[in-house]
């Protein structure tokens, strides 16, 4: 209980933030810059930049031609899922998957990395705002329930976060996707522009354009640990030259400047302290992950930004007589409305000519195509679309195995540059189901005797139908750019493959209907705020990132206001 | 000292002349048997012999260093002991079996003890065929052991350093990026090793 002790004031701070993604990263910046002491709890180990162990390794320091062996496959076979995250320079980002369990009703690709910086230091760091069209989809169709905001609300802080984060892009005047504040865009190669071309040219309301990434193609004056990209394109190792934008590059050194940041690593935040006398959270339970040992923590205000599943675990596991569903769960909508973005959907093409072209340096970013489905006049047997992201290149030696060609001669062939090949994968929305949810087992522990989550959540109507255009829109550009041997795929995943889970703890007018107020204020406990993707209400196609920055921001610029008015 | 010149003295110490076909042989069965002088993880010192021939036969030695030389049998070794699964590697190690007995079968001795020009000729008709196979109507659903090298060999050679960086060209650090170039402009014009 509440006895005024020195332990208790020794951890008592003004702000606690859960979580150093994302969105965690942001809500330590912005607090400790708004002068409030802020304990930033991490549940998994130290990263500072710049240690990332694998940064600078050549591919012959990389053991196995850094394929994973079995039993990495064995101790990360989730991870392993994609295809591309168990790899020897990445893995030690991903979680051990027998360490760390859950159940899947259906197939669930859950991807995460416990340590400071989370999946901020892995991510692909596209950037991309919503839109109007976006925030007024769900009124629009009648699904679920309307978001709280729009985005002339958000607009000023997609300003805000995108000056700090450094992105790189290209004014494309769309509607859909609208512009930022960029550095400048990187170059397309000589094959993408030339499908940019022909895609202006013969399909009306599309435009191929130069990816929007979190790379510096430009100094950041306001943040000098930040150099440029240097165009390894081994972002997801972390970057030692503080090329792109992570928590570790970013926000925790501005945060740290301020000298009102205490991050404590190591740290699970299993439960929300709520006292039902003052009708607010009072702190957070920390089950210490080396020691073993559980502490309290306490703070006037408390952002979870644990990640969606990882806040919305964290309210599920604090039950109380308030709140006897998970905390802040007056609505039944607490762990329900599982969204994504599904991908692995799209094609590829041979491309023949262009044999004097090539490119210097390896680009972190690709091509993007901007949604046009279900756009304007266009109205297709779905709602909501997709945005594609690919490439072209030239192939290396790996197509040389299956040709005849063998000894000198193998070696003379393979040091000319390959034909060239491009491709295009999209990116699709997925509708909020109710019935797409996540809950606490019991039943099953993980190695710190915690709670586990189950998963029961899966594609529908909608997605599949959206997925045939997906494949035959893709194909059907590349043969009218007279392109060859074009060929579809549409691959079976599971929701969490795009890496991009969201919807668990949704934003809404209505408390009845949603967990969170337009300010990612738990509608039922004003002191507490959620801002990572369990807060979103609706997933558009668009790389959602910047969005939880963009709100996180904003919800801790409203926090510290009402904070100084007394309301909370 | 070369075998013929070992064999000479060798008939003068035992005081008489041995002749031509005698001589032939005794030079095999004198010749020491090629082997590997690290410890393979995986394969046997015979096995380990015999991919390091093939590998090198598939990317040799030229004015560029070969497999041998960059290290692939070694790699070889450690990917299939740490990295294949337990059904890639009995194909491999069943597969090059089959071939080695092929070898005996066309050429009357195993591949290790074949001359330089058999074993090159040998490596070629096993792979065209295979490659061949590979683009028919009866397509296997998995690459013989022929291609397994050539695939690993490949792998490990390219992503070597004297591979990816004399072979191939490679730019740790590029610091700039250039899109839509004139080959001959991208660093040697080489392609990049990633």
């Amino acid at each position: 209980m509440n006895l005024n002790t020195d332990a208790e004031k020794k951890n008592t701070y003004d702000a606690i933030v859960v979580g150093t993604g994302i969105s965690g990263g942001w809500a330590a910046k912005e607090l400790t810059e708004k002068g409030l002491k802020t304990l930033v709890l991490e549940r998994g180990r130290m990263v500072k930049h710049p240690d990332y162990p694998t940064a600078t390794k050549d591919p012959w320091d990389l053991p196995y031609a850094g394929s994973p062996t079995r039993e990495d496959l064995k101790q990360q076979a989730v991870q392993a899922r994609t295809g591309y995250t168990v790899r020897q320079d990445t893995k030690h980002w991903f979680v051990n998957d027998l360490e760390n369990p859950y159940t899947e009703i259906k197939r669930f690709d859950w991807m995460r990395g416990y340590h400071v910086g989370g999946r901020s230091i892995m991510w692909g760091r596209q950037s991309y705002r919503w839109s109007e069209m976006d925030f007024e989809a769900n009124a629009k169709d009648g699904i679920a329930v309307d978001w709280p905001i729009r985005y002339k609300d958000l607009e000023p802080w997609y300003d805000y976060v995108e000056s700090f984060v450094g992105v790189s892009g290209n004014k494309d005047g769309l509607a859909q996707l609208p512009d930022g504040k960029f550095l400048p865009p990187m170059e397309l190669n000589c094959v993408e522009q030339d499908l940019k071309k022909k895609v202006a040219d013969k399909f009306a309301g599309r435009t191929v354009t130069i990816g929007r990434t979190a790379n510096a193609t430009a100094p950041l004056g306001h943040s000098p640990q930040r150099g440029t990209c240097q165009y390894r394109n081994l972002c997801s190792r972390g970057c030692p030259y503080g090329g792109y934008f992570s928590s570790v590059s970013s926000t925790l050194p501005a945060a740290e400047k301020t000298g009102n940041m205490t991050l404590r690593p190591n740290s699970i935040v299993y439960e929300v302290i709520y006292d039902e006398q003052k009708g607010k959270a009072t702190g957070v339970r920390v089950l210490d992950a080396e020691s073993g040992e559980q502490v309290e923590f306490f703070a006037r205000v408390i952002f979870l930004c644990a990640s969606t599943f990882g806040s919305t675990f964290i309210m599920q596991n604090s039950v109380s007589n308030r709140f006897p569903n998970g905390f802040g769960n007056d609505s039944g909508e607490l762990g329900c409305n599982i969204m994504d973005h599904h991908l692995s959907v799209g094609a590829a093409a041979s491309v023949e000519g262009f044999e004097d072209q090539y490119y210097f340096g390896r680009r972190a970013n690709g091509m993007y195509i901007p949604r046009y489905r279900n756009v304007g006049k266009d109205k297709r047997d779905y709602l909501r679309g997709f945005g594609y992201q690919g490439g072209a290149s030239r192939q290396g030696w790996t197509n040389l195995v299956a040709e005849l060609s063998l000894g000198a001669d193998l070696k003379q062939t393979v040091s000319k540059p390959g034909a060239w090949t491009i491709g295009m994968g999209g990116f699709g929305e997925i509708l909020p189901y109710h019935e797409n949810r996540v809950f606490i087992n019991k039943d099953k522990k993980d190695k710190y005797g915690l709670p586990t989550l189950t998963f029961d959540a899966d594609l529908k109507d909608n997605e599949y139908k959206m997925r045939k255009d997906m494949a035959s829109d893709a194909a059907e550009m590349l043969e009218a750019a007279g392109y060859k041997n074009v060929h579809t795929f549409d691959n079976k995943i599971g929701i969490g493959l795009g890496i991009h889970e969201m919807g668990t703890a949704r934003m809404g007018k209505d408390p009845k209907t949603s967990v969170l107020n337009k300010y990612n204020q738990v509608h039922a406990c004003k002191n507490v705020f959620v801002t990572d993707g369990s807060a979103m209400t609706s997933a558009a196609c668009q790389n959602p990132s910047l969005t939880y920055m963009a709100l996180t921001a904003r919800a801790v610029d409203y926090a510290v206001s009402e904070m100084k008015k007394q309301n909370v | 000292m070369d075998r013929r010149e070992a064999l000479k003295r060798t008939a003068w110490l035992m005081g008489g002349v041995v002749s031509a076909p005698a001589i032939m042989g005794v030079l095999k069965g004198c010749a020491a048997k090629p082997s590997v002088d690290w410890k393979p993880a995986f394969l046997s010192n015979e096995q380990a012999t015999l991919i390091t021939q093939v590998s090198e036969i598939i990317i040799p030695k030229t004015d560029t260093p070969g497999a041998k030389e960059a290290g692939v049998p070694q790699f070889i070794d450690l990917m299939l002991k740490d990295v294949y699964t337990k059904d890639d590697q009995d194909r491999f190690t069943n597969g090059m079996k089959a071939f080695d007995d092929k070898a005996k079968e066309t050429y009357g001795d195993p591949f290790v003890e074949l001359d330089a020009e058999q074993q090159t000729e040998f490596v070629k008709q096993v792979h065209d065929d295979a490659i061949k196979a590979e683009r028919g109507d009866n397509r296997p659903e998995k690459r013989p052991f022929i291609l397994m090298a050539k695939e690993l060999t490949m792998l490990g050679f390219f992503t070597s350093e004297p591979g990816a960086t004399l072979v191939l060209q490679y730019e740790a650090v590029p610091g700039s990026y250039k899109g839509c170039i004139p080959v001959s402009e991208a660093g040697s014009g080489r392609t990049w090793a990633t």
